[in-house]
């Protein structure tokens, strides 16, 4: 009896082995995936660490307005003469936390939903389905732009929360069309036969089954989690953050007139580098990421 | 036909449905205002001595909302000036109704979207096609990256960076506004010249920020049609290559009409970056003003007339479909 239980837990970890020498090969033949790995750890170890190194707030310099691009002031200063390069790195903290808040709020609502609405079906799955079209429907921008009248969201963890409120209806769409599909296939069929509690399918064997496309559509929520918060500092219809991209956009093109001097050029452009930099990160792990769990994309 | 006329009652209901939860947002909102401006209002106007019943009318008159009573009470006047086509009056264009600003600024944004628009369709459509069957060559790779990364991006980098480049480094276009106001609006050269000028940007920036979507669409879609048996068919039969072109344009593109219907109601609201940027006075430019000036019944207006479009968009775009493709119609009667 023991030594089954040995050889089992023998055998994970031996397929633990092998799943990260796959993820090393993949990441091995192209090196830009690695590359987005590295540009993924560089944001997250910016927002972590990134503020301990800057002081809150951050100096002003009166005669360095606008100042251009130079080695001391890499992306030249704002208008209050504050280095711009440090307000990036000081604004990514907020930045990915509400989208790491939206991120989380979101696959969990969606897969919640998405699994109950599949594995239930009947008069439960049509209700949610009818409220997940509508909720598709109601153009999201314009419904965040007119609930920014009567509630600020501005804190990051506000801002997660409404956005993943509002965010979970592709997430149930898609996860509700696997697991219609996965609960008829031959697998769950006979681990129904054992008589096992539906817990356990669902969470032994459904949930794994999906756990590659759940963990992929977090990233991709990632990306337009931090297009949308961006967007609406931007927009400026939010109490202004200190040092936060968006706000950072909306002074330089309002404000400072990055739209027709250059003087302020390059504290819009740094916002947008980043915003970029981040997006072609996340592509290149999502796309490393289908690799290694896609058997059918996988190159021997 | 009655399984059309089915299939457009049950959009149609569905539609409303979505226009009523709409409304019922915006209505919960404007009731929720910090400050409650209307009851501020109402408060002001009975202290220059007004009547209460005067008062109410006035300020009914100018939210479109009533001061007082109770929370139904003030629901059913709301929509029932809805059905009326009655939004009340804009505070920020004062003794303006809601529906003509709106009418002013839908004027700025459909002309705009619908250029860009059709300009991107044609052009992703096209090389979409290139893309497909290059797929293996460098052309191909470099159109589907090209695609990825300008479908990737959110449309206010897009107008930013073309901002950047052509209204600050290389200033070439105007950055912002309708019209010099040097001209006279109306039918002139000058005129109409200064509108083209200063439409080039948004416009450009809309079909920038579709392409990326169109061709990944149009690729992936002639993808499927050529692994098609009568694209097999049509070539050992020995058909000239011209006329299999023909044959695979009008299979490939079918799918990407319903996009097309779709994205265009969906633009009506995503135009608002743009809009805002090139400071172009469209729906979204409304919008986003009204939300700034707190001027709650043009806000409820736009957001409902938004809403609205993509209703609509939806609806022609399953009507299409199902005249456009005849498998889709013959299999529905076939069903029914």
């Amino acid at each position: 009896m023991s030594s089954a239980i040995l050889e089992t837990g023998g055998t994970t970890a031996a397929m633990r082995r092998d799943f990260w020498r796959g993820v090393w090969r993949v990441m091995r033949r192209k090196p830009s995936r690695l590359a987005g790995a590295v540009i993924l750890l560089g944001f997250a170890f910016m927002g972590v660490f990134g503020p301990m190194f800057h002081p809150e707030p951050l100096p002003r310099d009166p005669d360095e307005i606008y100042a251009p691009m130079s080695a001391e002031h890499w992306f030249g200063t704002d208008g209050q003469g504050r280095d711009v390069l440090a307000q990036v790195v000081t604004g990514s903290r907020y930045v990915l936390l509400s989208a790491l808040v939206t991120a989380v709020i979101t696959v969990v609502l969606g897969t919640a939903i998405g699994l109950f609405s599949g594995f239930k079906r009947g008069r439960w799955d049509t209700v949610l389905m009818r409220l997940t079209d509508m909720k598709l429907t109601i153009p999201g921008l314009p419904l965040l732009l007119v609930l920014s009248t009567v509630w600020s969201f501005g804190s990051a963890v506000e801002m997660g929360l409404v956005l993943g409120l509002l965010g979970w209806g592709t997430v149930a769409r898609a996860v509700r069309a696997q697991t219609l599909s996965l609960r008829e296939r031959g697998f769950i069929e006979a681990v129904r036969g054992l008589g096992l509690p539906t817990t356990h399918i669902v969470g032994r064997e459904l949930l794994p089954s999906m756990a590659p496309y759940i963990a992929m559509s977090m990233l991709i929520t990632v990306t337009g989690a931090v297009y949308a918060q961006v967007g609406l500092f931007f927009l400026g219809v939010l109490p202004y953050e200190a040092d936060n991209w968006g706000v950072m956009l909306n002074l330089s093109v309002f404000g400072g007139g990055a739209l027709t001097t250059t003087a302020a050029l390059p504290y819009m452009l740094a916002p947008l580098l980043a915003i970029l930099l981040l997006t072609l990160g996340i592509v290149l792990v999502v796309d490393a990421m289908d690799e290694i769990f896609n058997p059918r994309l996988r190159e021997e | 036909m009655t399984v059309i006329a089915r299939r457009l009652a049950g959009h149609l209901a569905r539609g409303i449905a979505m226009v009523l939860v709409v409304a019922t947002i915006s209505f919960f909102i404007i009731r929720n205002i910090p400050g409650d401006p209307i009851a501020a209002r109402y408060q002001k106007l009975v202290e220059q001595g007004m009547s209460p019943e005067a008062a109410e009318r006035a300020t009914a008159v100018m939210y479109g909302f009533l001061p007082s009573g109770t929370l139904w009470e003030q629901y059913v006047d709301y929509m029932g000036g809805l059905f009326r086509f009655d939004l009340g009056v804009s505070v920020t264009n004062p003794g303006t109704p809601v529906t003509t600003v709106l009418g002013e600024a839908a004027k700025w944004t459909v002309l705009p979207v619908l250029t860009g628009t059709l300009l991107s369709f044609l052009l992703g459509v096209t090389m979409g096609v290139y893309a497909a069957i290059k797929r293996s060559g460098v052309l191909g790779d470099l159109l589907a990256i090209s695609g990825s990364l300008l479908h990737g991006v959110p449309q206010y980098v897009l107008a930013l960076l073309m901002g950047a480049i052509f209204t600050t480094l290389i200033p070439v276009l105007p950055p912002g506004g309708t019209a010099d106001i040097l001209f006279e609006p109306g039918f002139n050269a000058g005129y109409i010249g200064s509108l083209i000028e200063h439409a080039t940007l948004p416009v450009v920036t809309y079909a920038l920020a579709g392409y990326g979507g169109w061709i990944l669409a149009m690729k992936s879609s002639v993808v499927t049609v050529l692994g098609d048996d009568f694209i097999l068919a049509a070539e050992l039969r020995g058909m000239k290559r011209s006329i299999i072109f023909r044959y695979i344009m009008r299979n490939a593109i079918l799918p990407l009409f319903t996009i097309l219907a779709i994205s265009l109601g969906l633009l009506f609201g995503g135009a608002i970056f743009i809009e805002k940027i090139f400071n172009y006075p469209g729906l979204g430019f409304l919008l986003i003003e009204s939300v700034t000036n707190r001027d709650y019944a043009l806000m409820g207006g736009a957001f409902l007339i938004i809403t609205v479009a993509i209703v609509v968009a939806n609806i022609l775009a399953d009507l299409f479909y199902t005249v456009i493709d005849p498998r889709v119609r013959s299999g529905a009667e076939a069903a029914a």
